[in-house]
């Protein structure tokens, strides 16, 4: 535990050992003040199984918060990545496995209970490991990318989930993250730092794509994670290798806006990480008159969580803040929407960290 | 085959151990399911603790081959390790997370110590801050040892609790503390007996499951004590006093002496002498001079600091007790049981050696109560070992407890025992830590630990307890990445069995990858990186993922490899050069770039898609300018060296519309002679076995050859 100020604002550090390995982790919505819920994909390494959980993180401004476990339900492989929809009520929750199947759940805040709904795991769908889903903002469509060159779109309708193949590169491309930019484009991404555009109105290939031109000389990265802030369609943002950022604004096709990378001279003394960049979102904990102010070409504020265990809010031109920096890797990160100020992640040496900013 | 029970489906494993005495027999079965007799097994190790086993069945004759069972199945068996585990596995890989940034930030520490004082850490400017280095990781360690917060003292005491129950310690701490006592708290070395005291009352529990102790009694007794009326009346009440004194547990005793029927109002004044006698014995407890800088919280006993003033008080208080044993009240005193086991009291604390050795129940709290009241003056290893001896004659240990053994290796001053009780009881991560503090606290022990063995390899011992821990965290799926830290302080194999350990990850698995990748990066293992890649790139490809193939060779800068495969992809792109599959191509194509230099003979496929974007949009009625792109895009991949043979005929056939443009010719004279000797090439070409003749209409050389020969024609009359 731990309370340090870094540039004038205050953070508090709560670390929750657990007894497995966390692939991911997302908060869910809601329900009241004092109580929420984290959702975690776990790996328990002595048995060898995979589960999804929900504990119930109670805070109040006196006492730390308390982890408490909530439910969990054993999934057929390992998850690799975990996505939630924005639903208060009943929250859906999909995850993609290791085997190339998409589970989809729903968890019961009031009871804290997670409940199976459908999967899809036919042998058409994926061939080996999906790397990642998203759900789109009304939470009822999913597309899913994986590692085979296979992009699927899932929809979930009338209590079940039925798929239809948008693209198959036969291996020729892998891909390793996605996300929804409107309900009918998304961005995929990948190998050599690439990002495609696709438009289901234009089906048969991506709309745009984007290949990375500086690494010139230098060896080149992957994409692991992708944001898009719903107010900026046009822009995406993604991290990668390297400690590599940046962003990639359909308006200005070619040119890329770097915001982290060692792999760029003139920014590596401006990164906050030299490995892998897991996973990047954009941080919506700034006050609101900064925010309005921000031009409309600047890059909003993001936070990336690192292999070389840094958590960090980067911002165009400015110097990053560094929310954590520990001995070992941050695997995966989530902002609450509802209250920006508190950030869950997932350590590598199995704990989870709660941090508040105020 | 030991422990094989060949009933056919209920194979066990029963590992034979030449100690069976200690460790039981543990059964592992094995589900193989296989309905048919075993024929054969193969053991190898799987990853970690996982042994797999191969289980064959007997070859059958054809006939019997349509049963439809498998040949074998491989089952992994798990081997736990048995026996008493005082740490789950959770808990020890916690352990082994948090030690790691104490451990590592040591090493630095002392790299950039001895880089400073050349080699020397003994000169006294870079010694004091060494040591201050050493105290730290040694405080760092211990609180990882005890994660569990302690339980909230309750605000309303209970008279009648004695014994305070700490969260379960764990032997491992207390052998660190023990360590830390004797090796590196070098402000306490005078007091050591007290500090032994101090550890006693934490840790005496951890022996109450094997051996009779003053803690397990007093545990019982305060049961007891909640169902007694008159205290004074009950014999255990005055032998759990004795005990209690014995070791010096004096606020204990003096609680339990205030439980005295004669304090209570109703019976003060008939007992007051009585009474009188209680608070004498009380007040003397809680006034005994102790040799310590401070007490504990909640601890009695009065402090001295130097030995002169120490012995002083000593007498002094000798003195009242004698005087107190002496006094004419005691006759005056009705009450058998109290004036006896007050009297016992007196004799513990005048230090009779029988009444001692009455109150006591192993020969620890036996040497801890000479300290205190037979020989307190008592000083240096030495004459500490030799108590200890004569103790432990006294009240021989049937089973001896583990830290027993360490005490006395310690207070023997041998290392050898030490390090050999260390490894033997507490295992390799106590091992590879509490090297640490020998080293630093013994000059014997830095010796013998840092002297290179040639037995060993030529590796030291310390090296030695190095490489074994990593060994250990290697075999784990989750431990394995902090070994790197352990191997990389070894001097001599640390690196060799490093890059082992890199080379045996699965490459499949891109997040162990990825962090293989990280861990040569940070070590800056360039030779083992690019490898790691070339087989990850390697493994992708053959697994038909030919995006990730060609994107890990070119991380690997792998230019023969590249080469290679470009032959295999130029079959697939062959036979697709005007059907809608090449869009699957475009994502690859990026993914190449345009340098040649990363994408090897791929270099082809980016010239390639240029030229079929630039064929795409040629259509009738396009200007003539952009045709003449086309043209040039395809004489300039014709030209090139790289552009595989295969493709010269298919290129040439799919741009006859530019060979025959209406307007004017798109290629000059010397262009097109080029053209005909790469076609003239190709024809020689085709009488060797091994070509592979294009998918093309039979037709396709001779109209290319004639669209050629007019184009030539025209060239010249234009020129």
């Amino acid at each position: 535990m731990a309370v340090l100020t870094s540039s004038s604002q205050n953070l508090q550090v709560h670390r929750f050992p657990q007894d497995y390995y966390i692939d991911s982790l997302r908060w869910l919505p809601q329900l009241s003040a004092f109580h929420r819920h984290i959702i975690l994909a776990a790996f328990d390494s002595e048995s060898s199984t995979s589960s999804l959980q929900i504990l119930n993180s109670s805070n109040s401004s006196s006492n730390p918060p308390e982890l408490t476990f909530q439910s969990s339900l054993t999934t057929p492989s390992r998850i690799t990545s975990l996505t939630t929809s924005h639903n208060p009520n009943k929250p859906l929750i999909a995850a993609s496995t290791f085997s190339g199947s998409l589970l989809l759940y729903t968890a019961d805040l009031v009871n804290g209970s997670l409940e199976f709904v459908d999967s899809v795991a036919e042998k058409g769908f994926h061939l080996g490991r999906i790397n990642g889903i998203d759900v789109s903002e009304n939470g009822s469509e999913f597309v899913s990318v994986g590692e085979d060159g296979r992009i699927n779109w899932v929809s979930f309708v009338g209590g079940g989930l039925s798929t239809r193949k948008v693209f198959d590169s036969n291996g020729l491309v892998s891909y390793g993250a996605v996300k929804w930019a409107s309900p009918v484009e998304f961005v995929s991404g990948g190998l050599g730092f690439g990002l495609q555009w696709w438009d289901q109105r234009r089906p048969g290939g991506p709309v745009s794509q984007f290949k990375a031109n500086w690494t010139r000389g230098t060896t080149s990265g992957i994409v692991h994670s992708i944001d898009i802030h719903p107010s900026r369609k046009h822009t995406c943002l993604a991290g990668g290798s390297s400690g590599t950022v940046f962003a990639w604004d359909l308006r200005w096709q070619q040119q890329p806006i770097m915001l982290s990378g060692v792999g760029t001279s003139d920014l590596s003394a401006l990164s906050p990480s030299e490995s892998d960049v897991w996973e990047v979102q954009y941080d919506n904990y700034t006050t609101s008159s900064n925010y309005r102010n921000m031009s409309e070409s600047r890059v909003l504020p993001a936070m990336i969580c690192s292999e070389d265990g840094i958590l960090a809010v980067i911002e165009q031109g400015e110097e990053p803040v560094e929310l954590l920096a520990e001995p070992c890797a941050i695997n995966s990160f989530d902002i609450d929407r509802q209250n920006p100020s508190e950030i869950v992640c997932s350590l590598e040496w199995e704990s989870i960290a709660i941090l508040t900013r105020s | 085959m030991p422990g094989l029970t060949s009933e056919s489906d209920d194979l066990a494993m029963v590992p034979v151990s030449l100690e069976t005495e200690n460790q039981p027999v543990v059964n592992y079965p094995l589900r193989h399911g296989l309905k048919s007799p075993v024929h054969r097994l193969s053991f190898s190790w799987a990853c970690g603790n996982t042994l797999r086993v191969s289980v064959f069945r007997k070859p059958q004759s054809e006939k019997a081959d349509g049963d439809g069972e498998a040949g074998g199945r491989v089952v992994e068996v798990k081997l736990s390790n048995s026996g008493d585990e005082e740490v789950d596995a959770a808990r020890w890989r916690r352990m082994a997370y948090s030690s790691v940034t104490p451990f590592a930030l040591l090493q630095s520490r002392k790299h950039s110590l001895s880089a400073a004082s050349r080699m020397s850490l003994d000169i006294p400017p870079y010694k004091a801050e060494w040591w201050e280095h050493v105290i730290e990781y040694s405080k760092e360690i211990s609180s990882l040892l005890s994660d569990r917060k302690p339980p909230p003292k309750s605000i309303i005491e209970d008279a009648k609790s004695v014994v305070n129950e700490i969260a379960a310690p764990m032997c491992l701490k207390a052998a660190w503390e023990l360590l830390e006592i004797f090796y590196i708290d070098k402000q306490s070395q005078s007091w050591i007996p007290e500090r032994l005291l101090d550890w006693l009352a934490d840790y005496n529990s951890l022996f109450s499951g094997t051996l009779p102790t003053i803690h397990s009694k007093l545990v019982d007794f305060q049961q007891e004590l909640v169902g007694v009326q008159v205290v004074e009346d009950n014999p255990n009440y005055w032998d759990a006093m004795s005990s209690a004194l014995a070791v010096g547990w004096l606020e204990t005793v003096v609680k339990l002496l205030r439980l005295h029927g004669s304090y209570r109002f109703d019976q003060l004044s008939s007992r007051e002498t009585e009474n009188g006698l209680v608070e004498a014995v009380a007040v003397l407890i809680s006034k005994m001079p102790r040799m310590r800088p401070s007490l504990r919280e909640d601890n009695l006993g009065e402090c001295y600091k130097t030995k002169p003033d120490f012995m002083k008080a000593w007498e002094k208080w000798r003195t009242q007790i004698s005087k107190l044993d002496c006094s004419s009240y005691w006759l005056q005193c009705d009450h058998r049981q109290t004036r006896e086991g007050l009297k016992n009291l007196i004799q513990i604390m005048l230090g009779n050696p029988t009444v001692l050795s009455n109150a006591t129940f192993n020969w620890m709290e036996l040497f801890i109560s000479h300290f205190l009241y037979v020989r307190p003056f008592t000083a240096g290893l030495e004459s500490m070992h030799n108590s200890a001896q004569k103790c432990m004659q006294v009240k021989p240990a049937s089973i001896p407890h583990k830290l027993f053994g360490l005490v006395l290796g310690i207070l023997g001053e041998n290392t050898e025992v030490v390090l050999a009780e260390c490894s033997r009881s507490f295992g390799p991560w106590m091992m590879v830590h509490a090297v640490e503090l020998l080293t630093a606290g013994s000059t014997h022990a830095e010796i013998l630990l840092h002297e290179e063995h040639s037995k060993l390899g030529g590796v030291s011992i310390e090296e030695l307890h190095r490489l074994v821990y990593a060994q250990v965290l290697s075999s784990h799926a989750l431990t394995w990445q902090i070994a790197p830290i352990y191997l990389t302080s070894c001097i001599k194999q640390g690196i060799r069995l490093l890059e082992n350990l890199l080379y045996k990850q699965p490459v499949q698995h891109s997040q162990i990858l990825l962090k293989s990748i990280e861990i040569c990066r940070l070590y800056e293992l360039d030779s083992i990186n690019s490898n790691i890649m070339r087989i990850a790139g390697v493994h992708h490809w053959k697994h038909g993922r030919k995006g990730s193939g060609v994107f890990w060779l070119q991380q690997a800068r792998d230019e023969f490899r590249l080469n290679r495969i470009a032959k295999q992809l130029f079959d697939f792109v062959g036979k697709s050069v005007s059907d809608e599959g090449f869009k699957q191509w475009e994502g690859l194509i990026e993914l190449l770039g345009s340098e040649s230099r990363t994408a090897g003979g791929l270099e082809f496929l980016n010239k390639y898609r240029d030229f079929r974007r630039s064929l795409l949009q040629v259509h009738g009625d396009t200007p003539t300018d952009a045709a003449r792109n086309a043209a040039e895009a395809l004489v300039s991949l014709m030209k090139n060296p790289s552009t595989p043979q295969r493709f010269w005929l298919p290129l040439l056939y799919d741009s006859l519309k530019l060979l025959m443009w209406q307007e004017r010719p798109l290629v000059n004279v010397s262009q097109t002679q080029l053209l005909l000797n790469k076609l003239q090439e190709l024809s020689m070409a085709r009488l060797r076995p091994d070509f592979v003749e294009a998918d093309l209409p039979s037709d396709a050389l001779s109209s290319v050859r004639l669209a050629l020969a007019t184009n030539l024609g025209r060239a010249i009359l234009e020129e």
